[in-house]
Parts: C-alpha cells; sequence; structure tokens
C-alpha cells in the first residue's frame, strides 16, 4: 500500500511545515508601531562590479553623515537610519532594489546610483512611487536635463560641467589638436560631445576611439593615438578602465609627447595608479586640501579620525546627501516628499556641508547642485607632504559658468497636480 | 522509464498555485514584497521554458539569454515607438524572441553537446553588441528607456498594472499559468514524449524513425518563445531593458537556477529561481560578497543533490 500524501513524503511534508513555522520566527516582521520610528533612506549603489571603487567611498560618506547627525540629534528630533542596497552595476538588480526600499522597507527618502543609466531607471520608479530622489554621483547630463523630474536632485555635476570646465585650461595650455579615448555609452558620448563643443568653438581638430566601458587592453588604441600626434590625449574612461589605460599610457613612454587630460580623475583613481601615471589635467568636484577655506580643515580631519581616510569627491557626496535631507526636512518641517523637493529648490548649503568658497545651491530650474569645479593638475605626493596631497587646484570654476543655463538643459520642470 | 511528467502530482501544482496566488499576503510577514515575487514568477518563467529544452530533451545552450533579453527588447521597443499596448508589447517581444531563436535553431540542431552550447553563446553575444552598439536605436549601454506598461483596457473596466504593483503581480501570475499549462499539455502530449524518448537515447529514437533534427529544432523554437515571453515580462517589470538582459552572465543564472530546483521535475525551475532570487536578494543587502555564497549554495546542490531542490523532495522510489 503506497502511502504517500500528494507525491510528498510525509516526513517532508512535516519538515517543511516545522521550516516553515521556524522561518515566521527568524524574519523581520513588519513594525507596526511608528510613533519614534527613525527616518529611513535608502541608498542603491554599485558596491560589486566595475564602478565599485567609486560607490563604496559614497556609501562611506553617507555613512559617516548620519553617525554626525545622529550624535546631534538626528532629523527633526528623529534618529537616521541608512539602508544600503547593491545594484551590482546591473540595471534590473538596481530597480528592484529601489522598489523594495520604498515597498518593504518604506524609506522616506532614495540616494543612488554610480551608474548614470541605472540612476535613471531608478528615478522612473521614484517618481512613479513620488519618493525624494538625490543622485550623488551618477553624471549624464539627462538626469537633470531632458529627463528631468521633479523629485530627482542631483550633487555632481553635469558630465557637461566638467567637461567645460576644464576645456579652456586645457587649450590654453596644450593647443588645439586632441584625441578622445571615450567609453562607449551614453555618459561617454556625451562627455566626449561637451568636450569637442568647446574645442570646435576654438578652431580645434580631434581624432578619436570609442572602447567598450569595461575596456582592458589600450594598445591598439594608444598605437594609433601615437600616431596622431595631439597636443592632448582625452581619457574619458571611468573606474578601472580609467586605471589600466594611465598605466598603459606611461608604460608606452606617451608622456613625453603628449599633455594628458580628461574630465574626472578622482581621488580614488590617483590612489590606484603607479606614481608615473599621476599626471594630467583635470577636475575635481570637491577636493579636501583647500588652505584657509572655513570649516574644510576640521572636516577632514574629523573624517580621517572616523575612518582613517582622507576624504573624496565621492565621500563628500555622500555626506552632502545626507545633509541635504536634513536640511529639506527642516525647512519644509515634515518628510512629505513634496514639500522637501520645494524646500531644496534654490536651498544653499551652509558652509560646514559646502566646505568650499562662494554660495552652493540646488538650482530651481533643473535641480542640479551648483558647487565649485576644480580644474588642476595631478602628481605624485611631494616628499614630506600628506601622501593623497596628489592634486594642485589650478583654478575654480563656478558651476553656474561651466553649466549654462537651465534652457540650455532641456529641463522643463513638471509638478504633480 | 516511466517518464518525468508521470511522477508530476496534480498536487504539487495545487501547492505551488496556492502559494503563489496568496503571495501578496503572506509574502510582507516573511520579509518580502511585491516586486520580488514578480521577479521570481519571470525568471521562473524563464527557466521553466529553458528546461523544455535541457531537462525534457537533454540538449544544452549557454544563450538562452538572448532570447529572454530579445523578448524585452520587443517588448519595450513597442511600447517605446509603436504602441501603448502593453498586451500587443507582450506578443510582439516574444514573437521577436522566440522567431530569432526558431531562424538560428535551423543553423545548429545538427550540433550536439558541447558544440552546441557553444554556438548559442555566440549567438547571443552578437545579439548583445547589436543591443548595445545600436546608440540611436537600443539606447546602448544605457538601455533602452523612455516606456512604462500601461493599464490594460479590458472594454468594460481597466485594470491598473501600471501604478498598482500588486495587480502587475496578478497579471504576471496569469500569464505564468497560461504559459506553464501550454508547457505541461506540450509535454504530455506524443511530441513531448518524443523528446523524452530523445533525451533517453538519441540514437535508438532515430533507429525508430523519428526525425530528431526536427524535434530537437522545435524543443528549441518553443523554449525560446517562452523564455523570450518572460523577458517581455521583465521590461515591463522594470519598464527597462538593458544589454545586459541579453549577457552570457544571464544565461549561466538561468541554467543555474534550472539545475539548483531540478531539471528533470516539471516545477524544479520555478523553485530553483525562487531560491536564486530570492537569496540575491536578502544577502546581497548584508554583504558584498554575495555571489560568492549564492555559487557556495550552487556547488553544495550539485554535490549533494544533483537531482535538484524539487527533486531532493521527491520520493526516492520514483526515479
Amino acid at each position: 500500500m503506497d502511502r504517500k500524501i500528494v507525491g510528498l513524503r510525509r516526513r517532508t511534508l512535516l519538515t517543511a511545515g516545522a521550516t516553515l513555522g521556524g522561518l515566521q520566527l527568524a524574519s523581520p516582521f513588519i513594525i507596526s508601531a511608528r510613533g519614534e520610528a527613525p527616518v529611513k533612506i535608502g541608498m542603491v549603489d554599485p558596491l560589486t562590479g566595475s564602478l565599485s571603487a567609486p560607490a563604496g567611498p559614497e556609501v562611506e560618506g553617507a555613512k559617516y553623515a548620519v553617525a554626525e547627525l545622529n550624535k546631534a540629534g538626528g532629523i527633526l528630533g528623529r534618529q537616521i537610519q541608512l539602508l544600503v542596497e547593491d545594484s551590482a552595476n546591473d540595471v534590473g538588480t538596481g530597480v528592484q532594489k529601489t522598489r523594495k526600499l520604498i515597498d518593504r522597507d518604506k524609506v522616506d527618502v532614495i540616494f543612488g546610483d554610480v551608474n548614470s543609466g541605472i540612476a535613471y531607471a531608478m528615478s522612473q520608479v521614484t517618481n512613479e512611487k513620488k519618493v525624494l530622489h538625490i543622485v550623488p554621483g551618477g553624471h549624464t547630463d539627462p538626469i537633470t536635463g531632458a529627463d528631468c523630474k521633479w523629485n530627482v536632485f542631483r550633487i555632481c555635476n553635469t558630465t557637461t560641467m566638467d567637461a567645460t570646465a576644464v576645456s579652456g585650461e586645457l587649450i590654453k595650455r596644450f593647443g588645439k589638436r586632441w584625441f578622445f579615448i571615450t567609453p562607449d555609452y551614453a555618459y561617454g558620448h556625451s562627455l566626449q560631445d561637451a568636450f569637442v563643443k568647446q574645442l570646435k568653438k576654438a578652431g580645434g581638430e580631434y581624432q578619436g576611439d570609442m572602447l567598450p566601458i569595461a575596456n582592458s587592453d589600450f594598445s591598439g588604441t594608444l598605437i594609433k593615438a601615437k600616431a596622431y600626434k595631439p597636443d592632448v590625449l582625452l581619457n574619458n574612461m571611468g573606474g578601472l578602465a580609467q586605471v589600466d589605460c594611465m598605466k598603459q599610457f606611461t608604460q608606452f613612454g606617451m608622456e613625453k609627447e603628449m599633455a594628458l587630460g580628461g574630465a574626472l580623475f578622482e581621488l580614488e583613481a590617483l590612489q590606484a595608479v603607479p606614481v608615473e601615471a599621476k599626471a594630467g589635467w583635470w577636475t575635481m568636484e570637491w577636493w579636501w586640501n583647500q588652505p584657509g577655506v572655513p570649516h574644510v580643515a576640521e572636516f577632514v580631519a574629523a573624517f580621517r579620525k572616523a575612518t582613517g581616510k582622507t576624504p573624496s569627491a565621492r565621500h563628500w557626496f555622500g555626506v552632502v546627501a545626507v545633509h541635504s535631507v536634513k536640511l529639506a526636512a527642516e525647512k519644509a518641517k515634515a518628510l512629505d516628499s513634496l514639500k522637501m523637493a520645494h524646500a531644496l529648490e534654490d536651498l544653499e548649503l551652509p558652509a560646514d556641508v559646502a566646505l568650499q568658497p562662494g554660495k552652493v545651491r540646488y538650482r530651481a530650474g533643473d535641480h542640479e547642485l551648483m558647487p565649485n569645479i576644480f580644474v588642476g593638475n595631478a602628481h605624485p605626493a611631494k616628499a614630506g607632504a600628506n601622501p593623497d596631497d596628489m592634486f594642485t587646484v589650478a583654478k575654480l570654476v563656478p558651476g553656474e559658468e561651466a553649466a549654462g543655463s537651465v534652457a540650455d538643459t532641456g529641463c522643463h520642470m513638471k509638478y504633480p497636480a | 522509464m516511466s517518464g518525468a511528467l508521470a511522477r508530476e502530482r496534480p498536487t504539487t501544482a495545487i501547492v505551488i498555485f496556492a502559494l503563489l496566488l496568496t503571495a501578496p499576503f503572506w509574502l510582507p510577514y516573511v520579509g518580502g514584497y511585491d516586486a520580488l515575487a514578480t521577479r521570481v514568477l519571470v525568471f521562473g518563467l524563464a527557466a521553466m521554458g529553458f528546461n523544455m529544452l535541457l531537462g525534457f530533451t537533454g540538449v544544452m545552450s549557454f544563450g538562452h539569454a538572448a532570447y529572454f533579453g530579445l523578448g524585452a527588447y520587443g517588448a519595450g521597443l513597442m511600447l517605446r515607438y509603436v504602441t501603448s499596448s502593453t498586451m500587443l508589447a507582450v506578443v510582439s517581444g516574444t514573437l521577436l524572441g522566440g522567431l530569432a531563436g526558431s531562424l538560428f535553431g535551423t543553423l545548429i540542431v545538427r550540433r550536439r553537446g558541447v558544440y552546441f552550447a557553444m554556438v548559442t553563446i555566440a549567438f547571443g553575444q552578437i545579439c548583445y553588441y547589436i543591443a548595445y552598439s545600436w546608440n540611436s536605436f537600443t539606447g546602448g549601454f544605457d538601455g533602452l528607456r523612455g516606456f512604462s506598461r500601461q493599464p490594460i483596457d479590458l472594454g468594460f473596466t481597466s485594470i491598473d498594472i501600471q501604478g498598482n504593483g500588486t495587480a502587475f503581480y496578478y497579471f504576471v501570475l496569469l500569464i505564468f499559468a497560461l504559459a506553464a499549462a501550454a508547457m505541461g499539455l506540450i509535454l504530455r502530449s506524443p511530441f513531448g514524449r518524443t523528446l523524452l524518448a530523445i533525451r533517453e537515447n538519441e540514437r535508438r529514437a532515430r533507429f525508430l524513425g523519428i526525425p530528431i533534427e526536427r524535434h530537437i529544432w522545435m524543443s528549441f523554437s518553443i523554449s525560446c518563445f517562452f523564455t523570450a515571453l518572460a523577458g517581455a515580462l521583465y521590461a515591463l517589470l522594470n519598464n527597462f531593458a538593458d544589454p545586459l538582459g541579453l549577457h552570457y552572465t544571464l544565461s549561466g543564472e538561468i541554467v543555474i537556477m534550472t539545475v539548483m530546483g531540478g531539471m528533470r521535475a516539471f516545477w524544479g525551475p520555478l523553485i530553483g529561481a525562487a531560491v536564486f532570487v530570492v537569496l540575491e536578494d536578502t544577502i546581497s543587502s548584508m554583504t558584498v560578497n554575495w555571489m560568492s555564497f549564492v555559487g557556495i549554495i550552487f556547488i553544495l546542490v550539485v554535490l549533494f543533490f544533483p537531482r535538484g531542490l524539487l527533486g531532493m523532495l521527491k520520493r526516492r522510489d520514483a526515479a
């Protein structure tokens, strides 16, 4: 006599039942009382994959700011809780994690992502769910340009801002014949377009190669660049690819034949390249060494004490993102997304958050932060100096000057009725 | 051989559908949410479609992400450029992926084993690079954007699958159920039995006069249609399609889900997909090394439960 129940063994069923029961105890139950619930911030960033190098510091900066603010009483008297999720540099995962944070964890604000494509896809979700969304470090123009949304604010510069800021210096110092090495996706395209626009204005000429985003072998392209004999080689690659490109550039001995430059060469990348590759003209979106500017030295010292690291622009993005939530919530006296979005418009960052000279505000027309852009040259740290002192700022370009008008960005801000 | 399907008791299906139908009610209590459940269904459907080929015909493909991704692009492009009908988008995605698979299948059915698998990878990568490079049409590496699923208009009423995640989950569940029923019918038909015969002993089946190549081609095509359907639903879930959906790493994930769940069991791939998606979702919130954990679990399953998780639950004497 076959005593099976429904094709499963009785013991299996019993085990399954016991496991399910156990799971009930082990899993997090939904919180029912929300009296003094913390202010929840959800952060989605590519902690794994080729953009993990810039993503890690953003999260670290946000965590640092959360810890500091919590010590000082949090936001509207409530503690802040930061929930971090890995987008794995994949759009589907990033979108799903955003829904998880909003639907399940009921976060008040969303941060992310370093990858502009994911940041854009996330903004569709946050817009649909009407949740305030701050993009700390995804650079492509449309996020605060043609695709701008009422609930989306951005801290890092647009690619156009970075390219415009450094172009003038490159033309003035080296010349108007350029060779581009550009990653073949929207970020790369819009960056190169911005450079070409400035170059054409000055009457220059160029050639270039579009390479896969995670390219690791640059020998073919570098040989081509050598043959073209440009005044400047523009390395537009990002993350690990940029570092690989720099290393091969110096291995080929090309630094003697042409100048090197580009939009971004972040502190994280500078730390990763060998001494010979610490060179060229770039922009920093924030730089830690600003002698004489109030609050900066204290911030750097406190950050070093807490984390053992010198703060980079990515750290600063994370810090500004958290402080923006606090500033918006306190100005709006609420955590409502719509009210906070209105509060953030034209909101000026206080000096101890802006950490740079001049006025830094979120422009109302396109929700883009308008900080200074630090144009300068990279070099190995001088003997006796701090090992992270690898960049000398030559010029501060005001963000507004590099960004152009709101009309130029193509943004038409629409609020829900 | 008693046939894999003879072992499938209707009760397994009843338990699975009871759980799926009530998912939005119990999920929040175990830390889940609608989008996660929808993702399980989508990948479960993709893996079950793939399993028509691997589990029931005995042919290995490492390029099924191509059809999944084409399904996603088919749906996305339709919504972006042509119409705002969600159903038409699903149909066009399924057709794009399915027909591409059928055409490609005619070229490769004579290959076997590792050669077959390698050619499928190659075709997948071709699709990946086309989507990657064709910036103006597919959005390139950044993916296809600027479309979203639309409410379904039934004439007398309309169902808001756009803003309501639970409604969308039930929409996907309905399509999943229809697809699973179709797969079940195909596998129970004489055609399905013939596929099993090919899997068990291709040479003997050939001696019996069965046109092997044509059957493998049909199995491959059908499998591509189901995977493409899953891809189309994935595009609607994310309101986005990107080239990584065509990449061979996703093909690998589909294989992992199928093998982990149990490729000889009809519902095995769904269980595998559920375990994979939920593990990915929970462990990646805890550590950045989540992929190692998924890998270790996969190795353990293959070593200790070679018939997969569902196979393990089944009676040993049914083997």
